[in-house]
């Protein structure tokens, strides 16, 4: 299998499958307690079904949509994620190159790979960062100040992460950053030799965007859901999320509102967007999935804030329907990682190709020139 | 496998099976009939979601609740299950004490394989004695004294066990008590020589709270179900259970309720709470789950009396589920059964561990520090 048989999500992730140690390809495959969340996330999609109008002279569609005062050629975006070079060696580079050729947003997560300033120095494409809240407020306002002098274009703040969710997976495989070999996992990196020389041949692994300020999940072997029990800030308040609002000053989301209040109070403390997420299925098991609760923040804040779904997306079809129900871009994390992992930034930008293509097609077969006439009455439920 | 790879309650009942011999696992994963029941009680809890709040501040988290009138330091406790021993040689002693550490209740079953009088001298923290209506109204006077001297703080009389459930599985492996030795369980017997060391050195298997009463189940082998069918008063009306409740005197519940109409009854009969249970799924097979039925006898009752959710609970968020919707508490049995049939009381004690640890990280998710945080704003039922 190479990656020109890779055609939809299930093969990239087959792929990914056998490139990567154990340990690796089930911390992304992976989600909280018993996963049901995370088989919702995409089960959603399939409670209601597309209504086509024919005849509709589409010729070419137009992808386009805006969002964080951004025009992007196509509706869906690269949700940030941590330690990209675990999956790939490029990491993070792959990543942001792949999305800036497709006109689309790369997001940086607080724990990349790769540091702020080397990524703003490889791709000129619009860049998200993605913050987490430290205990260390010192460390906060730094990245802050960062992201604004590489020209980051957004900034959203991760809220459903207060305590790490409870992944099984990583409990049984010894998952740690950077990896620790156990008697398990051992066997499983002994038989990605491939893996395990880019690995140690190319860059020191390193979180480069924290590394000065703790050695945590750099030297000292660290399970992410230990780092992020010890090192983000439980206590997270409204006021913090203001906070970092106003310091940044632009186009700023919430990630991972859920509730209806919350999003309200996302409009009030002046953010521009919010990412309608549950971290993938990865943190609360039995939440809600976004796609479900995507109508009733629809209604409450649609027009007053971008809503950016998260969470689920395997199809253009599913992209569709979520912008059809009021949401203004879509992002996604495990497809494209499993491309990541399959074949670096030529995976990235397959995958990114597999979803523009699929997006256009299905535009098409809906009758529909631009993501503007994507409405409710394209959709009906069982 | 090891208890140190039993991250959940499915791993559990994997290295309970492995330890234990297969009538006696079969006797505690079976149900009634198809199990149909058994499996909505689990499965129920995923028809709705969860809406999380952000941004609320959750550095604390405060688990404890108050039922009968017991402070407990967490929203669960262990029910009251028979035969303990058999699952492991610490038996009852090792539950109670289990919960003891944790701070939450432990129910003593009528059929126990270790004493009221033993329990109350181990175990200091909330127990509750679980009362099966014999015919015999000797032994119902003489159980009920004993449960009041050794000081236990509620007594429940389970009403859901009129006649044995069809546990076929017990049929089909002999299951009975004490163990019988039949040539099909035998081979399983044999080839877990640990568990049968143990039954055999540690102290004979007994009934001490039926013994000078009745010899089946201690001296004469008898299938629970079949115990059930023989031994309990079929007879037993509101009446009964009116003056059982009156003769205790303190706090009192119905375990298996689950009508509406039944629940409001309970309540007119002086009860001070009440269990939403269908046994585990052992008894009636095809009857509602108790999560199912949770919402409308919250809203008949839940005002008046403590209402405990019990059945199917294996997560964190289960729980969580079930108070948002208006219990008081949940309570479970196999929840920590495998768990000591993994391991005793160490077993028993990760087990709650693990779920203190799950409902503590899922009120956090959830944006609540206390359960009183908990309600239906939480909760989305789906295609509603």
């Amino acid at each position: 299998m190479s990656l020109n048989d890779c055609y939809n999500f299930e093969d990239f992730r087959k792929l990914a499958k056998k490139k990567l140690p154990a340990p690796i390809f089930h911390y992304i495959d992976g989600g909280a307690d018993d996963e049901t969340t995370l088989k919702r996330n995409t089960e959603s999609f399939l409670k209601c079904d597309l209504v086509p109008n024919i005849l509709a002279s589409v010729g070419e569609p137009d992808l386009s949509t805006s969002v964080f005062g951004q025009k992007i050629d196509m509706p869906i975006f690269l949700s940030p994620t941590a330690m990209q070079r675990l999956y790939h060696y490029d990491g993070d580079k792959a990543s942001a190159r792949a999305a800036e050729k497709f006109g689309t947003f790369y997001s940086m997560s607080t724990m990349a790979t790769s540091s702020i300033e080397e990524i703003a120095n490889i791709s000129g494409g619009p860049k998200l960062f993605q913050l987490y809240i430290h205990k260390d407020q010192g460390l906060t306002d730094n990245l802050i100040e960062r992201c604004k002098n590489s020209g980051f274009k957004a900034m959203c703040l991760t809220v459903d992460t207060v305590v790490a969710g409870n992944r099984e997976r990583d409990h049984r495989w010894g998952f740690t950053t950077p990896p620790k070999l156990t008697l398990k996992s051992i066997l499983s990196f002994a038989m990605h030799p491939k893996w395990a020389y880019n690995y140690f041949t190319h860059e020191k692994f390193e979180l480069a965007n924290v590394s000065h300020w703790t050695k945590k999940g750099s030297s000292i072997a660290k399970g992410v859901m230990e780092y992020i029990n010890e090192q983000y800030d439980p206590a997270m308040s409204w006021k913090d999320a203001e906070y970092v609002v106003k310091k940044w000053g632009g186009p700023f989301a919430l990630k991972g509102v859920m509730s209806v209040e919350d999003a309200k109070r996302a409009v009030d403390i002046g953010a521009s967007a919010i990412m309608l997420s549950n971290h993938g299925g990865r943190q609360l098991d039995g939440s809600r999935s976004p796609f479900d609760q995507l109508p009733a923040i629809a209604d409450a804040v649609g027009g007053k804030i971008e809503i950016i779904l998260d969470g689920g997306i395997r199809r253009g079809t599913h992209v569709l329907k979520a912008l059809s129900l009021g949401a203004t871009a879509c992002s996604f994390g495990k497809a494209f990682l499993f491309a990541l992992g399959a074949g670096g930034q030529k995976g990235v930008e397959q995958i990114l190709k597999r979803m523009r293509d699929e997006i256009k097609r299905d535009m098409i077969l809906l009758g529909c020139k631009s993501i503007k006439e994507l409405n409710k009455t394209k959709i009906a439920y069982r | 496998m090891r208890l140190k790879d039993c991250h959940n309650f499915n791993d559990f009942r994997t290295l309970a099976k492995k330890k234990l011999p297969s009538p006696i696992f079969h006797y505690i994963d079976g149900a009634a009939d198809d199990e149909v029941t058994y499996k909505r009680n689990t499965s129920a809890f995923n028809d709705v979601d969860l809406v999380p709040n952000v941004l609320r501040g959750v550095e604390k988290v405060d688990l404890s609740t108050t039922i009968f009138g017991q402070k407990l330091d967490l929203p669960f406790y262990c029910s009251p299950t028979a035969l303990q021993r058999l699952f492991h040689y610490q038996g009852e002693r090792a539950v109670g004490k289990a919960a003891q550490k944790f701070n939450t209740m432990f129910g003593v079953s009528s059929l126990a394989t270790v004493s009221a009088e033993e329990i109350s001298s181990l175990v200091s923290t909330p127990k509750l004695f679980q009362f099966y209506y014999h015919k015999d109204k000797g032994l119902n006077d003489a159980i009920l004294e004993r449960a009041k001297a050794a000081k236990f703080d509620v007594m429940a009389l389970t009403v859901d066990t009129i006649t044995g459930g069809n546990r076929e599985r017990d049929l089909r492996t002999g299951f009975t008590s004490p163990p019988k030795l039949t040539l099909e369980s035998l081979i399983s017997f044999a080839i877990k020589p640990m568990w049968g060391i143990n039954y055999v050195t540690r102290g004979k298997f007994e009934l001490p709270h039926l013994q000078d009463h009745v010899k089946e189940g201690t001296s004469t082998a008898t299938s629970v179900g079949n115990y059930f069918s023989t031994m309990l008063d079929q007879s037993m009306n509101w009446k009964d259970a009116e003056n059982l409740c009156a003769k205790w005197g303190g706090h009192f519940a119905l375990k298996g309720i689950m009508s509406v109409e039944d629940a409001k009854r309970a309540v007119d009969i002086g009860c001070t709470g009440i269990m939403v249970s269908n046994h585990g799924g052992r008894q009636l097979d095809g009857a509602r789950s108790p999560f199912d039925q949770l919402a409308e006898i919250v809203d008949a009752v839940g005002d008046k009396i403590d209402v405990i959710c019990e059945g199917g609970i294996q997560r964190g968020t289960h729980i969580l589920k079930a108070l948002s919707i208006g219990a008081k508490a949940c309570a479970g049995g196999r929840l920590y059964l495998y768990a000591l049939a993994a391991a005793g009381q160490i077993g028993v004690e990760k087990a709650l561990g693990q779920l203190r640890t799950e409902l503590e990280r899922d009120m956090k998710l959830m944006g609540c520090t206390k359960i009183s945080e908990l309600s239906r704003k939480n909760l989305r039922f789906r295609n509603a």
